[in-house]
């Protein structure tokens, strides 16, 4: 489901990570919202998976509309990498 | 021994074909597999099964005799026979905004993936045939279950009136007569 590499953008709320959803899809980008991985969210967070490749696209558009991420890793091996802003 | 000749298909259907006549089996089957997925996918089912696996080159690919400990069906005939059965009619989950269903259903069924216990067969009616064929986000998910010995059947009236009759993508097709046989048949039904 993720693969290495990729990121996974962590939101805690519902209607942040469906928003976010929707303004990446409607741009084409390949992101897919999941289910929060539970080494990384006790509650039942949602999370957007995204490849490198379009990591700088993902995070300009969720920026423009104030819709960062909570937290954001990376899948490294079986670990999940925080990645700090 | 029985053997079983699943080269060529592609998967996940070398689990399931494995999976049925393992079922019916009397003593050891003998698989005839390609090598690569097929071969890890069937070696890793039967292994998780409590079976034993030998493995040898063939002709073409590779042979794999698979006999001993039933540990898993002995368990399930403890438990009452028949497969658990997951019928899924629709592709939302729950009453409630269509959005949210949706999402809680893909949730549902990604969520599937980190559990030890599988239903060992997924029925898909009505709307919840549009999570099985193309465009669907949950296809690598259901080819994964797939690969994990879940047998994943959707009903061809429906593809059929959603005009996805060619846009299965995975899974295979089924009829209302082995619905009916399979909820009929069944130790459990756990109706979405």
């Amino acid at each position: 489901m993720i693969n290495e590499g990729d990121y996974v953008a962590i939101f805690n709320s519902i209607h942040r990570v469906m928003e976010a959803e929707k303004l990446l899809k409607a741009k084409q980008l390949q992101i897919l919202l999941i289910p929060a991985p539970r080494a990384l969210a006790a509650d039942c967070g949602l999370a957007i998976r995204y490849a490198q490749e379009i990591r700088c696209e993902v995070e300009a558009v969720l920026a423009e509309a104030k819709l960062l991420p909570r937290e954001l890793y990376k899948k490294q091996g079986e670990e999940f990498l925080k990645i700090e802003g | 021994m029985d053997t079983l000749d699943v080269r060529g298909m592609a998967c996940p259907l070398p689990v399931v074909s494995v999976k049925r006549a393992l079922e019916s089996a009397q003593g050891a089957l003998l698989v005839l597999l390609d090598d690569g997925a097929p071969r890890e996918n069937v070696r890793r089912f039967a292994q998780g099964r409590g079976y034993r696996v030998q493995e040898e080159a063939a002709e073409g690919g590779f042979a794999l005799t698979i006999s001993g400990a039933k540990v898993a069906e002995q368990a399930a005939a403890a438990a009452g026979s028949g497969p658990v059965v997951m019928l899924i009619g629709s592709d939302r989950l729950g009453d409630g905004p269509e959005e949210l269903g949706r999402l809680l259903m893909k949730n549902f069924i990604i969520t599937l993936l980190d559990q030890g216990e599988l239903p060992d067969r997924m029925l898909f009616l009505n709307t919840g045939v549009l999570l099985t064929a193309e465009g669907s986000e949950v296809i690598e998910v259901l080819d994964a279950l797939g690969n994990r010995g879940v047998e994943v059947l959707s009903c061809g009236i429906c593809l059929d009136y959603f005009r996805k009759k060619e846009k299965l993508a995975t899974g295979s097709v089924t009829n209302m007569f082995t619905i009916e046989e399979s909820l009929l048949k069944a130790r459990s039904v756990i109706r979405l």
